[in-house]
């Protein structure tokens, strides 16, 4: 059986993260989430993956690279939608296959009962059913499917993953899944609606977090790297290759470092916290269910909770990111969101900022005492 | 990266083996070997080209056998250290690619208990164990599966045993596929060694150990049998090698953050020290790409370290009476440039200490010169250097640091990121500019000047447009005459003592109405009014803008390239490594 996942779309609410990367190639738990996906399709010993890239191409096929398996990798030149994406790869499909999207989590389990089943999707209820396709259904197969309603009629939703026939191609009008699938529903075709088990999909920047937590849970321990013996582990926590963690830090699974990390000392990490590559965590500084990407440095005596921190940020001493709950204006819409910051790639911010339920974009410089409080600051700013 | 191949069936085994092993040189190799079954275990081992070494090795007699080509990590690569590694005995014959980490410990252990070992590398520890096993019960499946939990690391191995006529497959966390024929079965690192003559594959899991004979496939995971799908596979070879890139230059290009930061792990500066203790003065030969990244050495060296140094291209160097004191620097990704190699031999009849800068581990030059600084940007394809250059680059500025007094601290460490960000760079305009220009001018002042030589030959090698670097200062005195609308000038004007001076430069251009395409700091707010076409830097420290300014004078020729329809990975003319005078 063929796979096609894709991850073309830049996925514009998660920006300022996407800057570098398509929302596909976001590290959640120190991985991109499209490896979640690749993950899941070879339990299920399906092999034979079709990816299609288009924003940021480069990057998505130099990380595809790196897998031990052979990935065949699809360009889409505009990111026209879904459909348009999957046709990118029709010539490659030579019979059944799966259509998975490249930035969402789904587990094997869930991929193993859909498998089988051609002409299928995988739903799944969802507290915010209005910024998915919303399906009704009736006796295990789909009557109606709407993209991104406003008053939704029900809470089940389209995960995006479909087992398809070759034959869906001509089915498909317009740019879009939901439009391809709506019109088969409404000509009769037949479209089986099976249950996922655990879908995680992070429309906003901070719905990261949530995810990140998740995928931490299954997290295997595992200690490489220089690991004083004044430190405190407890609970899953896993190490990377040259990283050193000095003495007198406590850590608090399940918590994932990645390699080349500096560590404290006394600096302390609470659960559901990933550090990426090469970051340094200065001393006294206190860190927790917290993303943070490669090669950033967190000043001393700073305390950052619940925020997402992108590449080769610089946060000065004393930076204090904290839960608060906000309203803000993503692409056009007002939401309420509760976090403490979501930092862009390479932001600088200087001591004693402060920093609550804020977007802060891509190069932004933050001169010292300053506080964001729910904000969104463009990329490229310089705050003083 | 290693390669294996593995074949059991009904044809001869060692020329199957050694087509095999050439299909995988393109993740490069410094060494190979075959063992197949004929009488006894028969063994061929070399170092260098398979082309050249081939015809011993396809003598070997028998329809089962195991290869290897090895790109040496631990040990030097030599006939010894290649596999496949026999027991003491010479009845048990492996290959192996991954690494096992408690080797060492393994090895005292098995030492201790009378074993002998040939070789340097931590695959011969497998053979020893599984030795041991085989004693107690002549059988070559059981013993491997009594040796694998004992083994930390990755391994991907094939085990032949004289007298057992089957060949035994395992697996964790390297490659390893196996593909099915007409009653034979081939085992390899990947499919482009096996596509020729099947396309059934079979991939096997982490902790997968398969039993393979001519009729037969079982495969074992935690001692119970377990069917793996097998898998019909229809893309080409060549998709392989590419990775979903268009060219292979385009995929080098990205992997350089990756290549720049590996190489400046590996220099490492305590043994810097020994090989260049603060020299009186330093020579470098090199040819091409080289000898530009040796220009940008000689003057980032002399700036920071008040070294004098000297800088000859190698098929010059002879022409010159030799130097007497010093140290002469030899650069060569490939390690076999001729000329060179031919300076370094040269200079050492003088009694000169000489030291290499190479990419390919055991390399002739490697074996030349007194001491030799690996770069590991791991095997480059596109002819135009893209990340070997780089990696050139990291090798040399961590000598900088070490004569500097680690002068640069981290900035080193941390360079790969504003590469990272070049790679984002979008370079269209200047390439619209570019693809219909008669010729092309690169200028700049200071180490920008070899940047500039460097960022023409990438053009003209490539896209075959004329492009000469030249030093600022050196257009007025002859190649202005050439300046026209049809001749593109691309200046690079960085923050600094040569600022003025380039943009009173490039004004004095843009009067001959040539346009000039501006490579400048982010945030600069007069070049780009200056300019045609202004394309912004991240901001860094001079050392790292010569890094990120050479990014984006690849880009520039790559997509110009590209965008003219030239065969990027394989320019007319032109062989990756010039190994005649």
């Amino acid at each position: 059986m063929q796979a096609v996942i894709l991850a073309a779309g830049e996925g514009k609410r998660v920006r300022p993260l996407t800057r570098s990367r398509p929302k596909a190639m976001i590290p959640v738990a120190n991985h991109p989430i499209i490896e979640y996906v690749i993950e899941a399709l070879l339990k299920n010993g399906i092999r034979d993956i079709i990816v299609v890239v288009g924003y940021r191409k480069e990057q998505v096929t130099r990380f595809l690279n790196q897998l031990d398996i052979p990935i065949d990798v699809v360009v889409q030149d505009k990111q026209l939608g879904t459909a348009n994406a999957l046709q990118c790869a029709e010539l490659k499909i030579k019979g059944d296959f799966l259509l998975l999207p490249g930035d969402n989590y789904i587990d094997p389990q869930s991929v193993a009962r859909i498998k089988g089943i051609p002409n299928a999707m995988l739903v799944k209820e969802h507290p915010n059913p209005s910024n998915f396709g919303v399906v009704q259904l009736q006796d295990g197969l789909v009557t109606s499917i709407i993209e991104k309603p406003e008053h939704a009629p029900s809470f089940m939703v389209s995960t995006g993953i479909y087992s398809l026939k070759k034959e869906f191609f001509s089915c498909i009008h317009g740019n879009d899944m939901t439009d391809a699938i709506a019109s088969i529903v409404e000509t009769g075709g037949h479209i089986q609606a099976i249950p996922a088990d655990d879908w995680q999909d992070a429309i906003f920047a901070w719905d990261l977090l949530k995810m990140n937590r998740r995928l931490l849970g299954n997290l295997p321990s595992g200690k490489e790297g220089v690991v004083s013996r004044q430190t405190t582990i407890q609970g899953a926590v896993k190490i990377g290759k040259g990283s050193t963690i000095g003495p007198n830090t406590v850590i608090t699974g399940p918590v994932v470092i990645g390699n080349d990390c500096i560590i404290g000392p006394n600096c302390c990490i609470q659960p559901n916290t990933s550090i990426g590559s090469r970051v340094s965590l200065e001393p006294f500084t206190y860190i927790g269910n917290t993303l943070v990407m490669d090669d950033t440095i967190i000043g001393s005596h700073s305390r950052v909770m619940d925020s997402v921190i992108g590449e080769r940020c610089k946060l000065g001493d004393h930076t204090s990111s904290n839960k608060a709950t906000g309203l803000l204006d993503i692409e056009g819409i007002v939401i309420r969101s509760e976090f403490g910051a979501i930092l862009g790639d390479n932001v600088t911010s200087g001591p004693f900022s402060i920093y609550k339920n804020s977007i802060i974009g891509n190069n932004t410089i933050i001169e010292s005492k300053n506080s964001v409080i729910s904000r969104i600051i463009p990329d490229g700013s310089l705050v003083i | 990266m290693c390669g294996i191949v593995g074949y059991i069936g009904r044809r001869e085994a060692a020329p199957l083996i050694v087509e095999g092993l050439k299909k995988l040189e393109y993740r490069g190799y410094d060494s190979f070997g075959v063992a197949t079954l004929g009488k006894g275990i028969e063994l061929a081992k070399h170092q260098g080209k398979i082309s050249e070494q081939s015809s011993s090795t396809t003598c070997l007699n028998g329809k089962t056998g195991i290869g290897h080509t090895r790109w040496a990590t631990h040990g030097i690569p030599n006939e010894v250290n290649a596999h496949p590694h026999l027991d003491c005995l010479g009845k048990i014959a492996v290959v192996h690619n991954g690494i096992i980490e408690n080797y060492a410990e393994l090895k005292r252990q098995l030492q201790s208990r009378g074993h002998t070992f040939r070789s340097e590398t931590d695959t011969e520890v497998i053979v020893h164990l599984i030795e041991e096993e085989y004693k107690t019960r002549k059988d070559l499946l059981f013993a491997v599966q009594n040796v694998v939990p004992k083994l930390k690391g990755s391994y991907a191995i094939l085990v032949i045993a004289d007298g057992e006529e089957r060949l035994i497959a395992a697996r964790y966390a390297s490659p390893l596929v196996i593909g099915v024929g007409d009653r034979e079965f081939f085992a390899a690192s990947d499919m482009t060694p096996i596509l020729e003559y099947t396309e059934r594959a079979m991939y096997m899991e982490d902790g997968d150990i398969a039993s393979i004979c001519k009729e037969k496939l079982e495969i074992f995971h935690n001692g119970k049998i377990v069917t793996r799908p097998i898998e019909l596979i229809d893309w080409t070879v060549d998709d392989v090698k590419k990775g979903g890139f268009a060219h292979y230059m385009l995929k080098e290009i990205f992997e350089q953050p990756q290549a720049f930061y590996d190489t400046i792990r590996a220099t490492n500066l305590d043994t810097l020290f020994g090989v260049v203790s603060r020299p009186s003065y330093i020579t470098i030969v090199a040819c091409g790409s080289s000898y530009h990244a040796g220009l940008i050495f000689k003057y980032l060296l002399e700036e920071a370290c008040s070294i004098p140094a000297r800088l000859e291209y190698a098929s010059e160097f002879k022409y010159f009476p030799s130097p007497v004191e010093g140290i002469i620097i030899g650069i060569s990704q490939s390690g076999e440039t001729a000329d060179t190699l031919a300076a370094l031999k040269q200079a050492k009849s003088h009694n000169c200490r000489t030291l290499a800068i190479t990419n390919v581990l055991g390399s002739t030059i490697s074996r030349t010169a007194d001491a030799t600084l690996f770069m590991r940007a791991g095997p480059e394809i596109s002819v135009a250097a893209t990340k070997s250059f780089i990696a050139q680059m990291a090798v040399l500025m961590q000598i900088i640091n070490q004569l500097s007094g680690r002068k640069c601290g981290d900035m080193l460490l941390h360079a790969h990121q504003a590469i990272e960000e070049v790679l984002l760079m979008d370079v269209s305009e200047a390439v619209t500019l570019c693809k219909s220009a008669q010729s092309i001018f690169y200028v700049g002042r200071g180490p920008f000047y070899p940047v500039s030589l460097e960022g023409a030959l990438k053009m003209k090698e490539i896209s075959y447009i004329h492009a000469e670097g030249y030093a600022a200062g050196e257009l007025k005195h002859g190649p202005f005459a050439l300046l026209s609308p049809k001749t593109p000038v691309i200046a690079i004007c960085m923050p600094g003592e040569t600022y003025g001076v380039m943009i009173s430069n490039i004004k004095e251009m843009k009067a001959r109405g040539a346009p000039v395409i501006g490579i400048g700091n982010e945030g600069d707010t007069e070049l780009p009014e200056v300019v045609d076409i202004f394309i912004a830097l991240p901001r860094t420290p001079p050392f790292v803008q010569v890094l990120t300014s050479l990014v984006v004078f690849q880009l520039l020729a790559y997509y110009t390239a590209v965008a003219l329809g030239q065969d990027v990975d394989k320019p007319r003319n032109l062989a990756k490594s010039v190994t005649v005078e």
